[in-house]
């Protein structure tokens, strides 16, 4: 693991799937694309190991026989040493077993019905649950992906978890609605919604956050995304993290992205256990905007906790220097008057971005963090 | 009591057509395919709009891809920009960026109605974006002031509908739903009253329904109850029926009786029984009900059985039951 000065730097949700793991878990023979991706990248990171069989077998075209789980397992090294490579000192898996962050966590729960899909923008959808009971957890669930990765990591582990506003927020209300008394308008709306907010924290996220710090997990990032969807709601999402994360001793931190900060504010600090705001910054930063301004907010509340910035903006292939990089580390620490307090990420997750292209985006980070720190710790005269 | 109904936005793709659609974006089945599917979607949509008798019909607007593409992509003027949330909801718009004063295409929005609308233009209901929401959610590069342009987008929307009305089409939407989230004061609140009063010049002796949802109407009634149109409609879910004030002898008013965001279902009796109360209180014409937000917002299921509300309200209120 890389010793930790200032700007250590972190991943912060999933990435592109390789060709070959994709082949691979449906059971398809690869393809020359997909063996050639996999010799790469099995030549520059080495990451097989145990599973250098099924490696492979998978490049013998024996996908059937490798299966899908030995294949998810093997993108799951790929992953970590992917984002160890470039000298991350928390990583993940790439979020290797999951396709997406509502529909696995729902399955793992009682009380939902899966009702259709839903049009997002154009002819992309998404499939949305109605809550119709109280919820009831099922079994912990991401534990054994979990175990895998404290088993395989070498820079420290680090849990991503969709948090209960959002997934409240995702899914239709009709349990905690229908027990409203009269006309459904806004009040009643807004106390169903707190009520399945915290229900789902306490009765389906807090007992999968006990089983994951069992399992040796120490820092656990809680995804909420919905929370700019309905910014006089940010009490809801602060009532939820404290409810899930109640009693728990682990590192807590919360990713919010593509939401106006300010609007959330001053309810979001209320969030107590909350340890890090691992926030989007790099896609709203342009020379007609300073995108991380927001940050004095923060310094005029006098909140402390630390800052995981995003320094790339993920829906662009253009790959920041490493100048850029520290020049927003600068101007962040600058804003915040205490550069300790940050952690260095790219905005959310970079799946929207090919792995090359992601790649060259964290070496950049990377780089661009040791350019911040070498100029704060050797300051030109 | 006149009570009209009809559905205000766009319906939901089934799920065959959901999956067809993303075939098609995998290069799985033909475009020949897949409009095949619209075609036959779009039958069933009129047919349950017939079912539950509505006033007027829509065939659900299935192709539309968000409110502003069909005008951002014919009018001279606008390029389609960057994923926008649209409103408090987990779907998105591409937002229209404005580069010079629009200039209309004749005949452009009319190709792309649906074409199952074609054959009873009278019942349609063509459903355009209001000047305000318009004006209010495109990045304007053009040069124009705000209001000004809210304005211009009032006569060329006044132009779409005087053309529509010559072959036919007799009721028309606006979907303004920036007049409740962010109510318009001032010079804004007189350009969207000038915008409206352009449409209004071109109706012809046909309907013109602003409908509103996303936040409350009340702070919004000011510039509301100024527009010279033929309904406003407001959503229920967001406005609390027992605040709106009294009134006397107004235009019609429309009512969002169906809350999308949740799959629970409405009791037809608590709509009648809302509806009898506003009829004492604000006195309209007569009433649209429909769903407030859009439909889409449910998948199609879902829709289908929460949008009966509308023939079994009505019933209700026939029916003279009491809740």
């Amino acid at each position: 693991m890389t010793a930790r000065g200032l700007f250590p730097a972190q991943e912060i949700g999933s990435l592109a799937k390789p060709r070959w793991q994709l082949l691979g878990q449906r059971g398809e023979p690869l393809d020359e694309q997909a063996r050639g991706e996999l010799r790469a990248a099995d030549a520059r990171l080495g990451f097989a190991g145990e599973l250098a069989p099924a490696r492979d077998a998978l490049l013998d075209g024996r996908s059937r026989e490798v299966g899908a789980e030995t294949v998810r397992d093997l993108a799951a090294l790929f992953f970590l040493r992917y984002l160890e490579a470039p000298g991350l000192h928390r990583v993940y898996d790439g979020e290797a077993r999951r396709i997406e962050m509502y529909e696995y966590p729902i399955r793992q729960m009682h009380g939902f019905e899966f009702q259709g899909h839903v049009r997002s923008f154009d002819s992309k959808y998404y499939l949305k649950a109605a809550v119709t009971e109280e919820v009831r957890l099922e079994r912990p669930y991401h534990v054994e992906e979990f175990e895998f990765v404290r088993t395989h990591a070498r820079a420290e582990p680090k849990l991503p978890i969709t948090g209960p506003y959002t997934l409240a927020d995702w899914s239709y209300n009709e349990h905690y609605l229908a027990r409203q008394r009269g006309w459904k308008g806004r009040t009643a709306r807004r106390a169903a919604q707190r009520e399945f907010v915290v229900d789902l924290a306490r009765r389906a996220i807090r007992p999968t956050l006990a089983a994951l710090i069992a399992a040796g997990c120490r820092v656990i990032q809680i995804d909420e995304p919905a929370a700019g969807t309905h910014p006089d709601e940010a009490d809801l999402v602060v009532e939820g993290f404290n409810a899930a994360t109640d009693g728990l001793d682990a590192e807590f931190t919360m990713h919010i992205c593509f939401s106006n900060y300010r609007d959330l504010l001053p309810a979001l600090l209320e969030a107590k256990r909350c340890r890090q705001w691992a926030w989007e910054f790099a896609n709203r930063d342009s020379p007609e905007h300073d995108g991380y301004e927001v940050l004095r907010v923060l310094r005029e509340y006098g909140d402390t906790r630390e800052i995981g910035l995003g320094v790339l903006d993920v829906h662009r292939d253009a790959v920041e220097t490493p100048e850029r990089v520290a020049e927003r580390i600068g101007r962040a620490a600058k804003y915040l008057g205490d550069p300790g307090r940050l952690w260095i990420n790219p905005d959310c997750g970079l799946r929207t971005r090919t792995l090359e292209v992601a790649r060259a985006k964290l070496e950049a980070m990377v780089q661009g963090a040791a350019l911040a720190r070498a100029a704060i710790e050797s300051p030109r005269r | 009591m006149r009570v009209r109904t009809g559905l205000t936005g766009p319906f939901p793709r089934s799920e065959t057509l959901v999956a067809a659609t993303r075939d098609l974006d995998r290069g799985r089945t033909t475009p020949e395919a897949v409009e095949a599917l619209y075609a036959a979607a779009e039958r069933e949509i009129l047919a349950l709009e017939e079912r539950l008798g509505l006033d007027t019909i829509t065939a659900g607007y299935l192709r539309w891809a968000d409110l502003f593409r069909p005008l951002a992509e014919t009018w001279e003027g606008f390029t389609v920009g960057p994923l926008t949330r649209w409103f408090e909801t987990n779907t998105f718009y591409r937002q229209p960026i404005l580069h010079a004063p629009p200039v209309r295409v004749p005949g452009a929005l009319a190709a792309r109605l649906p074409a199952a609308l074609r054959g009873d233009p009278a019942r349609a209901r063509v459903i355009l974006p209001g000047p305000y929401t318009f004006a209010g959610l495109l990045d304007n590069r053009s040069g124009e002031t705000e209001s000004a342009l809210v304005h211009r987008l009032g006569r060329l929307l006044g132009e779409e509908v005087r053309e529509l009305r010559g072959v036919g089409f007799a009721t028309f939407q606006f979907t303004d739903p920036w007049l409740v989230v962010r109510p318009p004061d001032g010079p804004r609140a007189e350009a969207v009253v000038a915008g409206y009063r352009a449409i209004q010049a071109a109706l012809d002796g046909g309907t013109s329904i602003v409908w509103t949802y996303g936040a409350d109407a009340i702070p919004a009634l000011g510039v509301l109850d100024r527009l010279p149109v033929s309904a406003v409609g407001v959503d229920l879910a967001d406005t609390d029926p027992e605040r709106i004030p009294e009134g006397r002898d107004g235009p019609s008013l429309g009512l969002g009786v169906i809350d999308p965001r949740t799959t629970l279902g409405e009791d037809p009796m608590e709509v009648a029984h809302l509806v009898r109360a506003l009829e004492k209180r604000r006195r309209p014409s007569s009433f649209w009900l429909g769903p407030g937000m859009p439909l889409d917002l449910l998948p199609y299921e879902p829709a289908t059985r929460k949008v009966q509300l509308l023939r079994s309200a009505r019933e209700a209120l026939d029916g003279g039951g009491s809740a």
